[in-house]
Parts: C-alpha cells; sequence; structure tokens
C-alpha cells in the first residue's frame, strides 16, 4: 500500500541565515528528503571581470581585494604573480617570504571562518564559531598592524609587498603561533569526537573522488575525497619548495572530511609560518619592492596563473593586448567550480543534510557571482 | 475546576502562605476560596513573567562567557533591565499577518501555546502545601495532559502561518512531541511507583533521598525528553534557525511573537520546575528557605539546559525519531520494569539509601550496553 | 441535578454550550482544518465537564488521549485530503441526512430518558468523599480494573495485546516489501 504524496518547492534563500549571503537554491523535497535542487547564482553579480577591462593593471588588484573578501591577500596574492609571470618581474627574496606568511595567515583566517560557520551552520550555536573567531580577530590584528586594513588589504603588489613588515609584526605572529596550539586543542576538545558532531557528519555530503576530479573541485573539498593534490606542492609555485609541510587528505569526501581536512589544514599552515619567519629571520634587511612602472603595460600574450588560494585552485586568466588595462581579465574561482557539485552531493539527504553540506562546501557568494 | 472548592478549603494546609516568617498575617486566603484563587492565578502570572525575564537575562549572561563574550550590560546594572527592554520593543513592533493566512488560526495559535504553560504551574508546589491546587490528586497526569495541547497549538501556529519553513517546523514538532512524551511519561511512572501518589505535592514529601539519585535513570530519560519538549539543543531542529528559520513561528511579529516567546521560556520554567519537583527533591533543603531552594534548583536545571545549547550540535529529524523510538523508550520501560522489581522486593518502601548504588551501577550498565547496539551515525535510511 | 453546587452548574453549562456549538462547527465548518480545530475544541468541552462532575482523573485522560494523542491523527490525516481549505462541502442529500440525524437524535435523547440510571445516595457520596479524600477517584478506577477477584485485568491484558497485534499489522500492511 502506498499513499500518494506531492513534491514541495522550498525556495531556500537569497534571504536566508545559513546561506552564506545571496544564494538561493530552489529545492524539491519529499517530506524531508531532497530529491532536487537548483542553484540560482548571481544575486551579488557586480561585474568584476568586465570592470578589470577599464582599469589598470595595479588598479585591479583592489578588485581582487573583493573577490574573496574573507581570504583577500590570497586574491590578492594569486593576481599579482599572474601579472609578474605575464610582464617577467623578479620578486625580492624577502617580499616572497611576507607574501608567504601572510597568505597562510590568511588561509588560517579562511579555514576558522569556515569550520566555524560549518559547525554554526550544524545547530552549535555560538561556541565554536566564537572559538574561531577569537583567533581570527587576533590575526585580523596582525593584519592590521601590517597593512592598516583589517579586511581589504591590498597590501600584496605587483613585484613585492607594499611595504616591509614593522618591527613588531614577528613577535606578535610568534606569539600568536605560541598561543595558538593550545586554542586549537581546546577547539578540538570541544567538537572532534561529539558523537552528535559526527552522527550528523559522516557519510553525509558525499561525493566520490572520482566524481570529485570530474566536476573539477579542488582545495580541502577535493583532498577531503582522497585525491592528494596540493597545488603548492604539486605545482609549486613562488617558494613554497622550501617548506615541508604535509598535504591533510580525507578518505569519504564527507562533511567530516571535510572538517577534518581544514583543521589539519590549520596546523600545516601554522608550520609553513613558523619556518617562513626562521627562514625570514636570516634573511638580509633589503628592498621588498621590485620598481615597476605605475603604468605597467606588459608584452602581448596571456597567461593562467592557479595558486592554491584556501578554497581550492584560484586562477587567473590574464590577456594582455600590449595596453596598460588587462584585454580580458577571468577568474577562476575556486568556491564557484565547488559549488557546482553541490547538487549531487546532497540528492537523497535531508534539508539539514543540505545546510550543513553546502556550508561544508566554503563558498564566498562575493568570489562565486563576481 | 478539578476538585471542588469546598474540597479545596478543607484540604488546605492551616498556613498557606509563609514562606518568610509568614508576612501575610496568615489564614485570609484559607478562608476565602476566591481569594485563594485570585491571589494564586495573579501570582503564577506575575512569577512566570517575572520568572521568563530572569531566564531571559540568566540564559544570555551565562552563555556569553561561554561564547567569549560579555553579554547584555548596557540596561540597568549587569545588563538587568535587557529583558524589559527587549519586551518594550516586541510589543511596540507591528503585528504582521500574512495575507494568505488562515486568521483565525494564526490568532489563536499563540494563545493557545501560552495558556497550557500557565496551566501546568497551577499545580507545582513552591512551598510546602504553596501553590493554587498544589495537592491536586492527578497533578503529574494533569501536567503531561496539559503539555500535551502544545503540540495542537504548535500546529495551529505552523498550519496558520500558511509558510512552507512554518509548515514543516511544525510537522517535525509534531512528530517530536507525540514520540518524546512517551519515554518521559514513562520516567514520570517509575516516579509514581516509588512515590505510590500522583499528587506533585506527595512526590515532593517523598523524597527523602532526591530521586535523580535514586532514580538515576528516569532522571536522565526525563531530561532529555524536557530537553526535547522545549525543543532545546540539540533537539531544537524544529525551529532550527539556519535550517528553517524559526520553523512554526517564522510568521509572527510583535506581540504575538512576544507570545510564542513567553509560552518557550514558560515551557523552560515548567519544565525545569518540574524536573525539580520530580527529581531533585522540589522545595527541599536545609538552611535557606523552601521557596529559594526552589529558585536555586529552578535555575540550576536551566542553567544545565543553557550549558547543552552553548555546546552540542543538534541532531538530523531522522536520528531523533530514531534516539526517541529506538533508545529512549526501550530504555523507559527496561528501567520502569526494573522500578517496579524494586517496589515489589521492597514492599512499598523502594526510598532507601540502599538503591542509591545499585540503582546508579544498573543505569550506567544500561545506558552504555544500549548505546552499543543503538546506532545514530550514518546517512538517512531512505529510499530515493 | 441537585448535588451539584451552583459553581459546577455554571461550569456544566458554559462547557455544554460551547461544546455543542464546537460539535456543530465541525460538520458546518467548510475549512477541514478549522474543523479538525473545533473537533480538538469539541474534546476539550468534554474533559471540562468530566472536570465539573468531580472526575479529575477522567478530565485529565480525556485531556490527555483525545487533545494529545487523538487530535494529532486526526489532524495527520486532514493533511493527507486535498482541497483543505473548502474540502466540507454540504452536497445535496443534506436534507436526507438532517431527517436521519433528527431521528437518531431523537432515539437517543428517548433512551437516555426512559433508561433507570442507577444512581448513589448521596450519603453514599459523602461516605466516598470521607474515605478516599486523597486517591479517591484515581485508586477506585485502578481497583476496578486491576482487583483480583471482580476487575477486568485478563480483559485488559488482551486489549492491550490486540492493540500491540494492531500496531505490528499495521507496520506489516505498509512496509516495503
Amino acid at each position: 500500500m502506498t499513499i500518494k504524496t506531492e513534491l514541495m518547492a522550498l525556495n531556500i534563500g537569497p534571504h536566508h541565515p545559513s546561506t552564506h549571503g545571496v544564494f538561493r537554491m530552489r529545492v524539491t523535497l519529499d517530506g524531508e528528503v531532497v530529491k532536487d535542487i537548483e542553484p540560482v547564482f548571481g544575486y551579488l553579480y557586480r561585474g568584476l571581470e568586465k570592470l578589470a577591462e577599464g582599469r589598470t593593471y595595479t588598479q585591479n588588484i583592489p578588485l581582487t581585494d573583493r573577490l574573496d573578501y574573507v581570504s583577500s591577500m590570497s586574491c590578492n596574492y594569486g593576481y599579482c604573480l599572474a601579472v609578474e609571470k605575464l610582464a617577467s618581474i623578479q620578486v625580492p627574496e624577502r617580499a616572497n617570504y611576507i607574501r608567504i606568511i601572510v597568505c597562510e595567515l590568511q588561509r588560517m583566517i579562511n579555514h576558522m571562518i569556515a569550520v566555524g560557520f560549518f559547525i554554526n551552520d550544524l545547530g552549535a550555536f555560538g561556541t565554536p564559531i566564537m572559538y574561531m573567531w577569537r583567533e581570527r580577530d587576533k590575526l585580523l590584528d596582525l593584519f592590521e598592524m601590517l597593512c592598516g586594513q583589517r579586511f581589504l588589504y591590498n597590501y600584496i603588489r605587483i613585484g613585492g609587498v607594499s611595504h616591509d613588515i614593522p618591527p613588531e609584526f614577528i613577535p606578535a605572529v610568534n606569539k600568536f603561533l605560541d598561543d595558538y596550539i593550545g586554542y586549537h586543542k581546546e577547539m578540538e576538545a570541544l567538537l572532534k569526537e561529539n558523537e552528535i558532531l559526527k552522527a550528523r557528519t559522516i557519510g553525509t555530503g558525499v561525493i566520490s573522488a572520482d566524481r570529485a576530479i570530474n566536476t573539477s573541485m579542488s582545495g580541502p573539498c577535493l583532498r577531503a575525497t582522497g585525491v592528494d593534490w596540493d597545488l603548492r606542492r604539486d605545482k609549486s609555485y613562488s617558494i613554497y619548495d622550501r617548506f615541508k609541510f604535509d598535504v591533510i587528505i580525507g578518505e569519504n569526501g564527507d562533511n567530516y572530511d571535510r572538517y577534518r581536512v581544514r583543521m589539519g589544514e590549520l596546523i600545516e599552515s601554522h608550520s609553513i609560518v613558523r619556518q617562513a619567519l626562521e627562514q625570514l629571520e636570516d634573511l638580509q634587511p633589503g628592498p621588498v619592492r621590485t620598481e615597476t612602472p605605475n603604468l605597467l603595460r606588459p608584452p602581448k600574450g596571456d597567461v593562467y596563473v592557479a595558486t592554491e588560494a584556501p578554497k581550492g585552485e584560484l586562477g587567473f586568466y590574464i590577456v594582455s593586448n600590449g595596453s596598460i588595462a588587462p584585454y580580458r581579465w577571468h577568474v577562476r574561482s575556486p568556491d564557484f567550480i565547488n559549488l557546482t557539485a553541490l547538487r549531487e552531493m546532497v540528492i537523497g539527504g535531508m534539508i539539514a543534510d543540505l545546510i550543513a553540506t553546502f556550508g561544508s562546501i566554503d563558498i564566498c557568494l562575493a568570489s562565486v557571482d563576481r | 475546576m478539578i476538585t471542588t472548592p469546598q474540597e479545596i478549603i478543607t484540604r488546605m494546609p492551616a498556613s498557606v502562605w509563609q514562606p518568610f516568617d509568614d508576612p501575610l498575617d496568615s489564614g485570609w486566603a484559607v478562608d476565602n476560596f476566591w481569594a485563594h484563587w485570585g491571589l494564586f492565578s495573579v501570582g503564577i502570572i506575575g512569577f512566570v513573567l517575572l520568572v521568563v525575564m530572569g531566564f531571559i537575562w540568566f540564559e544570555r549572561r551565562f552563555i556569553s562567557p561561554m561564547q567569549l563574550r560579555i553579554g547584555p550590560n548596557r540596561c540597568g546594572p549587569f545588563g538587568l533591565l535587557q529583558p524589559v527592554a527587549d519586551a518594550v520593543k516586541v510589543m511596540l513592533k507591528e503585528d504582521i499577518v500574512p495575507n494568505l493566512a488562515d486568521k483565525v488560526v494564526h490568532f489563536i495559535a499563540p494563545i493557545a501555546i501560552f495558556v497550557p504553560v500557565l496551566l501546568m504551574f497551577a499545580v507545582i508546589p513552591v512551598h510546602e502545601g504553596v501553590g493554587l491546587i498544589p495537592d491536586l490528586n492527578v497533578g503529574i497526569l494533569f501536567v503531561i495532559a496539559v503539555g500535551s495541547i502544545e503540540t495542537i497549538a504548535v500546529f495551529m501556529a505552523g498550519w496558520g502561518s500558511n509558510n512552507k519553513y512554518s509548515i514543516l517546523g511544525a510537522m517535525r514538532s509534531v512528530a517530536m512531541m507525540v514520540s518524546y512524551e512517551m519515554p518521559m511519561a514513562f520516567a514520570v511512572v517509575a516516579v509514581v511507583l516509588v512515590t505510590g501518589t500522583l499528587s506533585l505535592q506527595g512526590i515532593v514529601q517523598a523524597q527523602t533521598i532526591p530521586f535523580a539519585l535514586l532514580l538515576p535513570m528516569a532522571f536522565i530519560l526525563y531530561f532529555i525528553g524536557a530537553l526535547a519538549e522545549l525543543q532545546r539543543t540539540p533537539f531544537d531542529l524544529l525551529e532550527a534557525e539556519s535550517e528553517i528559520i524559526a520553523g512554526y513561528h517564522i510568521e509572527y511579529s510583535g506581540m504575538k511573537f512576544a507570545m510564542f516567546y513567553l509560552g518557550e521560556y514558560g515551557g523552560a520554567i515548567i519544565q525545569s520546575a518540574l524536573i525539580t519537583t520530580l527529581f531533585l527533591a522540589g522545595w527541599k533543603g536545609p538552611f535557606l528557605p523552601p521557596f529559594l531552594w526552589f529558585m536555586i534548583k529552578l535555575f540550576a536545571v536551566f542553567g544545565m539546559i543553557v550549558w547543552i545549547r552553548a555546546t552540542w550540535p543538534r541532531v538530523r529529524i531522522d536520528q531523533l525519531m530514531s534516539f526517541a523510538w529506538k533508545y529512549m523508550l526501550p530504555l523507559s520501560i527496561v528501567n520502569l520494569l526494573i522500578v517496579a522489581l524494586e517496589v515489589i522486593w521492597f514492599e512499598g518502601d523502594a526510598v532507601t539509601w540502599w538503591l542509591v548504588p545499585i540503582n546508579i551501577v544498573i543505569c550506567g550498565a544500561l545506558l552504555t550496553g544500549w548505546a552499543t547496539f543503538f546506532k545514530l551515525r550514518g546517512g538517512p535510511q531512505v529510499e530515493s | 441535578m441537585e448535588q451539584l453546587g451552583t459553581g459546577e452548574s455554571v461550569a456544566f453549562w458554559i462547557f455544554a454550550v460551547l461544546g455543542v456549538t464546537a460539535a456543530i462547527g465541525v460538520v458546518a465548518v467548510k475549512n477541514l482544518f478549522r474543523a479538525a480545530l473545533l473537533l480538538v475544541f469539541c474534546f476539550f468541552t468534554v474533559a471540562g465537564i468530566y472536570g465539573s462532575l468531580s472526575a479529575d482523573f477522567m478530565a485529565v485522560a480525556q485531556v490527555l488521549v483525545y487533545m494529545g494523542a487523538i487530535s494529532v491523527l486526526i489532524i495527520f490525516a486532514v493533511m493527507l485530503t486535498r482541497d483543505l481549505r473548502h474540502g466540507n462541502p454540504f452536497n445535496r442529500g443534506w436534507a436526507w441526512a438532517l431527517v436521519i440525524c433528527a431521528a437518531l437524535m431523537g432515539l437517543l435523547v428517548f433512551v437516555f430518558i426512559d433508561t433507570s440510571w442507577p444512581t448513589i445516595e448521596a450519603t453514599q457520596v459523602e461516605a466516598v468523599n470521607q474515605v478516599g479524600k486523597d486517591e479517591a477517584t484515581t485508586s477506585a478506577i485502578a481497583e476496578s480494573i486491576f482487583d483480583k477477584d471482580f476487575g477486568f485485568l485478563l480483559p485488559f491484558e488482551i486489549a492491550a495485546a490486540m492493540i500491540l497485534a494492531a500496531v505490528i499489522g499495521a507496520i506489516a500492511l505498509v512496509r516495503d516489501k
């Protein structure tokens, strides 16, 4: 005997507490079970890629700040690397170290927010996110010390960084790194082995390694499926080959693995910053920026540079026609591509899993919609 | 309306109102039936409103250090007036009724959710013999019965709002309340078996040992059930803010929303009061006046609930249901059986210290033993 | 009804009028969901009448069983119907229905009036009140059901077993093969 039921269409978003911005999912529900979802993008579309075509290469750096505002430094970095490759600009050694330090600190910020909000989406009201928020705030203080900005830094410039680090920065970072391990353990003690968290995350939002590669996923989401792939190691750019770090991988590609991968990467980033600081100590003071003309005119041609941003492979494709502005400026934003896998991760699950899985992908709508 | 007025008068203890050295020149409430009802009706409403404000303030102040915050600290000393400010704010808000809502149902739902909460207070004793009808001889049944009305009220709110989120929340809530009432009721029956009375007054008086020690299993089961009944973390998925936003009261604003808020916190008071009465020896306690003991225990229980809220994530609806039916219900029946055997063994006088260690061991063994058979993890067990 | 005091009579009449109104509403209201809610209210007034008759256990059991459980069942059943808001139509057979219902009503009233109901004397009421002041109704009901000599223990257990069988049967029916 079967009872005839009707599917229900439910709009989640664009105004919804856990869509992390203005994202909309048209969900088809059978009771509580998700039968189908249709993501609707574009509520935060600002036309950055078109805007960039009317601005000089240097003026475009602030636009990259506004790509993924949770990890602005990494976006700055990816863009500057691309332009440097296009115009064949050498970067001073010291600037390289500073860039690595800020980018890894930025990765920590991003993962803190990702994990905090993910657990918030699971329903742990406030506490985990505040634990993470506290550490993030200390990092923002460090960035403020560095470049006077807490959020949209515009610090990494073409040919280096905007200015050298202030003398009190390194002790402050060291102090943060010393303290951080204890706070990290505190966070792990709070929820790592919590049965409800495990029950909610293990086995939900699963995507296989094959499918993850086919959908071109990258970053922690890809590594959680067991694919051992990290651009920092496998296509080493800048000076990442000088540091020893592990690539954290998961097994099943479920929500729990994504959470664990991010928690592991926090520690790895911590260790990279430590190493970078040590190597920076040995370095003589020197310039932090190669002099480049304000109206940079890279030679004709195109370039694609991919970096391992916190959310995955952040690629910049720039076409130059020899003028002061890029002819074409395209961003391969990792969270947009990761988000395309959402549909097959959630079908057959429940609404609660949908929200959790969506949180675990870690997207920033500004970067998705651009 | 449950017992006749004459009966109530004759059953009144000689001194109805003497928590603090009899400030009220005792007796007038005894002689006058209507004065007693009037006093306690007004008293209960005032008590509920005051304690709700106290609870709101307490929750916010208590949870904020756990979350590395300070909490409300601007209105009055220690932010004590914050709930008042919130109340004023919420009363001044516009009352919005959705166009396609079932307006009558939408209107009645907030009332239907708050009135049962007030009704339940009628039987809670806050002092020996003090309460509206504290020794109603079906007291605990009355509380459970009136509490079950809230299911309908939640459903009315969810349906009447004509909103998909609210209907989802209402569906979840009805499913949950119906299933968690069973283990809760069984836990209460264990208490009733030991005490041999349904009257809350009698249950308190029977507790020479707090039943949290004597019947730890019933206490734990009831506490979990109370969390579910209160829609508190980890069972707050009916109003899961990150999923279905506010669940059944998503379409309410202004004073109607305040009624839901009152009902929610009033429910928190009543469940804390019931746990206090059933398992923590109610108003009993050394040195301090009974009413103060009652309040201390009330806030302690609520503090525990808040602590859990600050720590845990929430479960999913299928896990919630399987937890109720596959874990709590069997355990509560087994617990009932054990308690019944003990009552027979001790020939009706099971309130002895002998049983405390035995019961704690049995409770631990059963909880962990059954947990090995019960699996919460894994994806949803639904066919696609 | 002279045994009842004025308070009880007033309460009785309030509940009676409300209950009958609600019952009429159940069949008259077009919106099925509201009809279900009116039915729930009707259950509540019945509980109130039990209360006014000093049958406290019955009143509480009525609220617990009917308002807490049965009504949820009814509302869930109502949710499964289509066209909820106008689904309680008057059709063309209403005149016949009225006649049959009136006849049934008349029959019931006749039976009620004609039966010689066993009543207990006022003195007996006093005696009961004197003896079991604390647990009067609850323990009296328990005695009459579970008493060893003239209780209904076996029927009670059989009823429980039947309900269990019904539950298992229902599960077996709707289970996936």
